[in-house]
């Protein structure tokens, strides 16, 4: 298969069907013990890795990434509509009560947070356990993660009562001598989010330097130059760039890998630190990093799996990285069924007629089909993963995720929710039905969620180029046209 | 030369130390402002100055909190003071309030003259310092927007027009002129039942003028069949007057003692006052009637019983007491002869301390065995005590339908009451009305009947009146205004001094007037008025109760076996039980949406009516609560949601009246059902043989507990919560004498009640017991006396400018009531045994070691050094993570900005700034009732109970102005002062003599929810039931 050349790249800018290699599934999850499985399939060289990748966003708009985008901004549109009655009106317009004080808000705010898990756990800790199979995807994780905690941030922001005095959530110096109560969780939270926001921005930006400089380079029109070229940083692919390049990217590595396991871990102390049955158990913490990272990987194949066969990415995000997607899900799931497993357990174990009420309601009471949707998402469903088939059967695979995404949003309704409606004394007990206008802002939420992404398909760069690059063996890239070994640097030729 | 004379001339100088250039004082002249050094902000690097002003401007403007607008206001301050005008400075006068013929005295403060707050003087027999939830709701009716504010009258072509108070005395004037010439010929006059003096007296003055004019009085709740059984007993009328005090075993026959009785505050003081198990104290109250009332809810024996069934369960309980005349036996059911047998033996044993009741409803001839029960135990005069009933010169309302039919009315006036809509639904009065040629109405709104009407006049509220009344033992007391008439009404005597042409119109001479009949008083002007000022200041005048009488019983009891044994079988059919409504008396209170949100103290819901279903009449009709039934009792029927209430005797539909109203105002039309229709003068108490069918439709019912279906788990759980029946349980425990050693009320007080429940708790976790200093504020609330009334939420209410939120958000769970009444029922519903109930006050018990305060991110809730967990509210941003944390629940959220908010409809986006005030956005009239301490919450802020501590703060500014300690019994927060049975006591619990530290160390105080380990500052007093012995032998 002759490999694309710098005339084809001009024709890659009209819309002609893209080569086999870039659409055809290839499995590539056999080991071979005598030779290490390649990373990029169908002996794709430099050139044509950043031909396959810069070409999304060098090619016209396709119409499909136009409906698509419609879509999206509409929720979004819908989401800011729904803001602005939110702050005109008050929190009631949701269907908050006395008894069931957080419910839809949070539950969002705790399920975007978990979805943007993944995108670190592949860019950081892989990056530092060496998973080199990491790089055709983490770009795409990363940016997943930046969106998703967007999405989050916007909840705690907007659920509070009076959102216009919410600034007094941090730390600054003020007229009134006042500093935010350091005991609170939900204090501990603005601390935690905030923080792993700016490092995976900054991780994911910093990354991203070379690729911008190779689209930067290839940019034909004066804005996207423009704007490429202030964005790549003045990149020239030089030694001393590459050198403290890599030495800040490992930095933020290293920055950043603790922040997976604190970040979730923060969030489920809002619950696990009060006394609520149902929310005060120790076992939150991993069990929640664990879920986290569990829903994220489901919505890096909900992702993946539409965007490679779209895109033409095939040969970069192979099955093999599929399938080892699906076997951490598979791993985390485990271990989120254990937990779920445990709660029961202890509940049962402590003798605590509160706490064994609590878990009993939450399976028998009257919240119990969310419970048993739930068990049928995050138990049952990723038990199909143990097939290599399904492992490696796209469609099939994305089918699993999707009850997942739908089971990790359950999850966290049911914590919340279930536990929150009865709790110690039977006269206050409740019940919780959402309003309109808490369906509305998470679609909404979805919405936006989509939106970033669809921008970012277009306009960046989706896979890491110098990082797959730098992964694929050098004799392919040497035998495929030795010139163009300089674009291996990252495209500064 | 002296350094003086060194200075220049023309210089100022300040004192003689600054003329001789004093170091020390020049140096303080310098440093006129600490702190402040001009040096160090001129230093200031220009970097710095831009980072703290463009953050400060960032802060500002990306959050519009640097945009909050004021609102505007406009001080006309007094030129020259009053005298004795503080402003700021609360002021109370006494006053009273006339309902159902009795007045109960009280005690209105005010705060720069507008009333805002009610209480009860403790001086009067029948308020002892108590309210109940209705007179603390008052206040709302005073400054209801939807008050009516001028004269209307209908034209020829029957067009509503405004009018002026000057046409209508022009047209009265001529009318009445005429009328006089006729000497009243074909006037009556409608009012409602009353015992004021004044009333009494300007009846007699139009008599006079009018000397063929002819009244009729109407009130839907009457007490002719209680004045006709002491007939039949005493050959003449009498009005019983308990005094359950002295009672050892009380028996209320279908009376609601505590709930609708015109002296229900005093009885439910003396009852609660002989029910201390720690004091050796222990009455017994056993109860059968034919719904399930708050008496009925805290008596020991309960039997819940067909209405028409009371009177024979009464004949055989007389017949078991050897009441001459009761030879008879009448047959009884198992659960009645098990009921009867026990009661009467506990009756005999008791003896003169027995005490029998009977509430209006019941049949005059219950009554009548009742008195000669009482009179066959030697009760009379020890627990039961007579008066004289005040004779009554009028006609009934249905005499009034007679004469207007045959066309003899040709004016009529209505004073006050709401005849047509509340008038006994086969007379037709609404139509009769129309019929007179000139009907003159004196109402405080224009309702249903003022519609009717050809003149509709405003009526003044009794805060704007002068009055006086009679209390149930006919104590005088006088009614003074708070106020000047806010619309311009006029009171009833105001308008009939008019209509009779007098000179004296005025109330306040009017008043004056007939109490110089009625106030003792020595001869002389200068007596009167010294009289007369005191009787203001006190608001009861001594030595004005009517006298005892110590009645004989004439004959003996007919024995009527044959007609009473034949009540209703199973005929499948229900008996439907009329009843006013505990929130809004007959209806006449549907317009005030602190009592339609108060809810009804056993179904709990609120904005509506539902009627009242047996849990085995609903199995059998197939129906649950919420669907909508059709009643129909001969050829009338109504349409109303049935609740399926524990407790409700078989075969009995209660229904509430007084919802429904049609033109009660914005916040009472179309609220709940009107189930007057149904009632017909024929079945004033109750209609049998009705059929109830369901319609397959389904209403929604707002209610502030139960906001769920109960599956299994759920009751097991609560079970093991509340405690099984006759048991205690984690949150609610129970003891009975027997934990005191003994029964009966006979116990010496000794033996403990059990605290451990299986929890115990760490103690080294525990913190050294902390905020004390310089008092540790605590409170016990007393399960034991607690009826369930709902005066407390009311009063808390009124007190602490609590929004109403509306049926809408009540449904939703977002009521907002800082108190509340959590009612558990016990026992099988299904089966014969009445359910136990029990009442459980809730608010903030504010917890030392406070949930809430440690997870608010911005420090909005924080503790005191005295144990106040208090909330700041211009801190909270509204995360509500504290009500999460609340083990109690009792943190209320602003969700919407409920004081602007109409309760009726749905909040709606408001185009003002977020932060604007609520001096901008509620009402005018309708925020003269906030009370200037407590803080007018915004929207997205939590609140909660404060314990009153703007009382606490205005007590403590009141010693500390005279330079002496707070005292035990200085603060009484809104819910203890109103409680009548005085089951609330706060105070200082480091004060090893003050009332609330001695009920803290009681056996029966524990903290709710102990295993936690939040050691609340209020306990709660177990709940003592005093049952008679299973093993008792008749």
């Amino acid at each position: 298969m002759t490999p694309p050349t710098a005339t084809a790249h001009d024709e890659l800018r009209g819309n002609e069907p893209m080569p086999r290699y870039r659409t055809a599934e290839i499995d590539n999850t056999g080991d071979d013990p005598r030779q290490r499985a390649p990373l990029v399939l169908g002996n794709a060289d430099y050139t044509a890795v950043t031909e396959d990748v810069c070409s999304i966003n060098e090619r016209g708009t396709p119409r499909a990434w136009w409906v698509a985008f419609f879509i999206a901004s509409s929720f979004t549109g819908m989401f800011v509509v729904l803001l602005g009655y939110l702050f005109t009106t008050g929190v009631g317009v949701w269907g908050n009560n006395n008894q069931v004080s957080w419910a839809f808000p949070i539950i969002n705010f705790v399920f975007w947070v978990g979805i943007g898990h993944a995108g670190t756990l592949i860019s950081a800790i892989l990056f530092l356990f060496r998973q080199k199979w990491r790089t055709s995807i983490n770009r795409f994780a990363e940016a997943m993660t930046i969106f998703a905690v967007t999405c989050a941030g916007i909840f705690p922001l907007i659920h509070v009562g009076r959102p216009w005095v919410i600034f007094w959530m941090f730390p600054y110096p003020n007229q009134m001598e006042m500093w935010p109560q350091f005991r609170s969780p939900l204090l501990w939270d603005v601390f935690a989010v905030t923080t792993y926001a700016t490092v995976s921005l900054l991780f994911w930006y910093v990354g991203m330097v070379p690729d911008l400089a190779t689209l930067r380079d290839r940019a034909r029109g004066r804005v996207a130059q423009l704007l490429y070229g202030i964005a790549s940083l003045g990149w020239t692919g030089s030694s001393r760039h590459w050198q403290r390049f890599e030495k800040a990217y490992l930095l933020l590595a290293a920055l950043a890998t603790p922040l997976v396991l604190s970040v979730h871990s923060v969030v489920s102390f809002d619950f696990a630190v009060s006394q609520l049955p149902g929310w005060h158990t120790t076992i939150f913490p991993p069990y929640f990093v664990a879920g986290a990272v569990f829903g994220g990987f489901a919505m890096v194949i909900t992702l993946a799996v539409p965007a490679r066969q779209y895109f033409g990415l095939k040969h970069l995000i192979t099955l093999r990285h599929l399938e080892n997607m699906n076997k951490i899900m598979l791993a985390t799931g485990l271990i989120v069924g254990y937990a779920y497993l445990v709660e029961f357990f202890t509940a049962w174990y402590s003798g605590h007629h509160y706490e064994q009420y609590a878990f009993l309601n939450r399976a028998l009471g009257p919240y119990a089909p969310a419970f048993w949707l739930m068990i049928l998402c995050n138990v049952v469903a990723p038990q199909f993963l143990w097939s290599k088939r399904v492992r490696t059967s796209p469609w099939a695979m994305f089918a699993v995720a999707m009850f997942i995404n739908v089971g990790m949003w359950l999850e966290r309704f049911v914590i919340v929710v279930s536990s929150l409606h009865r709790d110690f004394l039977p006269a206050n007990w409740s019940h919780f039905t959402p309003t309109w206008v808490d369906i509305g802002m998470l679609a909404g939420s979805f919405g936006l969620f989509f939106t970033l992404f669809l921008l970012f398909c277009r306009f960046l760069p989706m896979v890491a180029m110098a990082e797959v690059k730098a992964v694929m063996p050098a004799d392919a890239a040497r035998t495929a046209g030795g010139t163009h070994a300089a674009s291996a640097a990252g495209g500064a030729s | 030369m002296s350094p003086m004379t060194e200075r220049p001339r023309d210089d100022y100088w300040l004192s003689l130390e600054h003329l001789a250039r004093d170091p020390e004082l020049c140096a303080r002249i310098r440093d006129e402002f600490p702190g402040y050094d001009p040096a160090a902000l001129a230093e200031m690097p220009r970097r710095r100055f831009l980072r703290l002003m463009g953050g400060a401007m960032a802060l500002a403007g990306l959050t519009l909190s640097g945009c909050r607008r004021y609102p505007a206001e406009r001080l006309a301050p007094h030129a020259r003071r009053p005298e004795e005008r503080v402003p700021g400075a609360l002021e109370r006068y006494a006053t009273g309030f006339e309902i159902d013929g009795a007045t109960t005295g009280l005690l209105v403060t005010t705060h720069d003259g507008r009333p805002i707050k009610i209480e009860g003087n403790p001086l009067h027999p029948d308020s002892l310092g108590a309210t109940d939830g209705i007179t603390q709701a008052t206040v709302l009716d005073l400054y209801d927007p939807d008050r009516s504010r001028w004269p209307v009258e209908m034209t020829a072509a029957g067009e509503r027009r405004r009018r002026g108070w000057d046409q209508f005395d022009h047209f009265a004037g001529a009318h009445f002129r005429a009328l006089r010439a006729l000497g009243g010929g074909g006037l009556a006059f409608l009012c409602g039942r009353s015992t004021s003096p004044t009333s009494l007296a300007m009846r007699a003055r139009l008599r006079e003028v009018f000397p063929r004019c002819r009244w009729y009085e109407h009130e839907p709740f009457d007490a002719a069949a209680r004045i006709e059984g002491s007939r039949l007993a005493f050959g003449r009328a009498l009005r019983p007057i308990y005094r359950l005090h002295r009672a050892a075993v009380i028996a209320a026959i279908d009376a609601d003692l505590f709930g609708s009785h015109p002296a229900k505050l005093r009885h439910a003081s003396e009852w609660a006052a002989a029910r201390k198990p720690e004091a050796g104290r222990m009455n017994r109250l056993w109860s059968i009637e034919s719904e399930l009332s708050i008496t009925g809810s805290v008596a020991d024996h309960r039997l819940a019983q067909r209405p028409g069934r009371i009177e024979a369960i009464v004949q055989e309980l007389a017949r078991r007491l050897a009441v001459a005349g009761v030879t008879d036996a009448v047959p009884l059911d198992d659960r009645e002869t098990r009921f009867v047998d026990r009661l009467a033996a506990d009756l005999r044993v008791a003896g003169a301390a027995s005490l029998i009741t009977v509430g209006d409803a019941a049949a005059p001839r219950v009554h009548e065995l009742a008195h000669r029960i009482n009179a066959a135990l030697g009760a009379l005069g020890q627990t039961v005590e007579f008066v004289e009933e005040p004779a009554r010169e009028a006609g009934t309302i249905a005499e009034l339908a007679r004469e207007i039919e045959s066309r003899s009315v040709e004016t009529l006036v209505i004073l006050d009451g709401n005849p047509g809509f509340d008038a006994p639904a086969d007379l037709g009065l609404a139509a009769h009305i129309g019929r007179v040629p000139t009907t003159i109405r004196l109402g405080l709104y224009d309702d249903e009947t003022s519609a009717l009407c050809t003149w509709h006049v405003p009526r003044a509220h009794f805060l704007e009146s002068w009055s006086d009344g009679r209390a149930w033992d006919g104590a005088v007391s006088i009614g003074q205004p708070l106020i000047l008439p806010l619309h311009d009404g006029r009171t009833d005597a105001e308008l009939l001094a008019g209509l009779a042409g007098d000179a004296t119109r005025s109330g306040y001479d009017l008043v004056r007037r007939t109490a110089r009949d009625v106030i003792p008083h020595e001869e002389g002007d200068a007596a009167f008025e010294r009289a007369w000022r005191r009787a203001l200041h006190d608001g009861v005048v001594e030595r004005t109760a009517w006298p005892r009488v110590e009645p004989e019983l004439v004959g003996a009891a007919r024995s009527t076996a044959s007609e009473v044994a034949v009540a209703e079988g199973a005929t499948g059919r229900l008996d439907v039980v009329f009843r006013r409504d505990p929130r809004l008396h007959d209806g006449r209170f549907a317009n005030n949406a602190w009592l339609q949100e108060t809810p009804d103290p056993m179904t709990k819901v609120t904005w509506d009516n539902p009627a009242l279903l047996s849990v085995r009449d609903a199995g059998r009709l197939g129906v649950r609560t919420g669907d909508v039934v059709r009643v129909s009792v001969d050829d009338r029927s109504v349409e109303l949601p049935v609740f399926v209430l524990p407790g409700q005797p078989e075969g009995v539909l209660g229904v509430r009246l007084g919802s429904g109203r049609a033109a009660a105002g914005r916040i009472g039309n179309g609220v709940g059902f009107d189930a007057y229709p149904l009632r017909t003068s024929a079945t004033l108490a109750f209609a049998g043989n009705a059929t109830v069918e369901s319609t397959g439709r389904r209403y929604d019912l707002a209610s502030t507990q139960d906001h769920h279906v109960m599956d299994t788990f759920a009751r097991q759980a609560t079970e093991k919560r509340v405690g099984p029946r006759g048991e205690s349980g984690k949150v609610v425990r129970e003891v009975t004498p027997a934990d005191f050693g003994g029964d009966a009320g006979l116990g010496d007080g000794e033996a403990s009640v059990p605290r451990a429940d299986g929890h115990d708790r760490a103690r080294i976790f525990d913190p050294p017991s902390q905020f004390n200093e310089p008092h540790a504020w605590g409170m016990t609330i007393d399960m034991s006396s607690c009826i369930g009334c709902n005066a407390c939420v009311t009063a808390c209410q009124a007190e602490n400018n609590i929004p109403v939120v509306g049926k809408e958000e009540v449904a939703r769970n977002r009521e907002m009531h800082w108190i509340r009444i959590d009612r558990y029922f016990k026992g099988d519903p299904e089966s014969d045994e009445s359910p136990d109930v029990v009442h459980q006050p809730v608010m903030c018990v504010h917890c030392e070691n406070a949930p809430c305060e440690q997870v608010c991110p911005v420090a909005a809730t924080v503790h005191d050094t005295e144990g106040l967990n208090t909330m700041v509210y211009n801190r909270c941003i509204g995360t509500r993570y504290c009500a999460n944390n609340c083990p109690y629940k009792v943190r209320r959220f602003n969700y919407f900005d409920y004081h602007s908010k109409e309760p009726g409809e749905p909040a709606r986006p408001w185009a003002g700034m977020p932060d604007s005030q609520q001096l901008i956005s509620v009402d005018e009239v309708k925020r003269m009732v906030f009370n200037p301490d407590v803080t007018v919450r915004m929207r997205g802020v939590m609140e909660k109970c404060t314990y009153c501590v703007q009382r606490i703060q205005r007590a403590r500014i009141d010693r500390r102005r005279r330079g002496e300690e707070i005292r035990d019994g200085d603060i009484v927060t809104a819910c203890q002062q109103v409680c009548p049975t005085q089951a609330i006591v706060f105070g200082d619990i480091g004060d090893p003599d003050s009332r609330v530290r001695a009920l803290q160390e009681s056996p029966r105080a524990y903290p709710v929810l102990e295993e936690l380990g939040v050691r609340p500052r209020t306990l709660h007093l177990a709940k003592a039931r005093n049952p008679a012995k299973v093993d008792f032998e008749p």
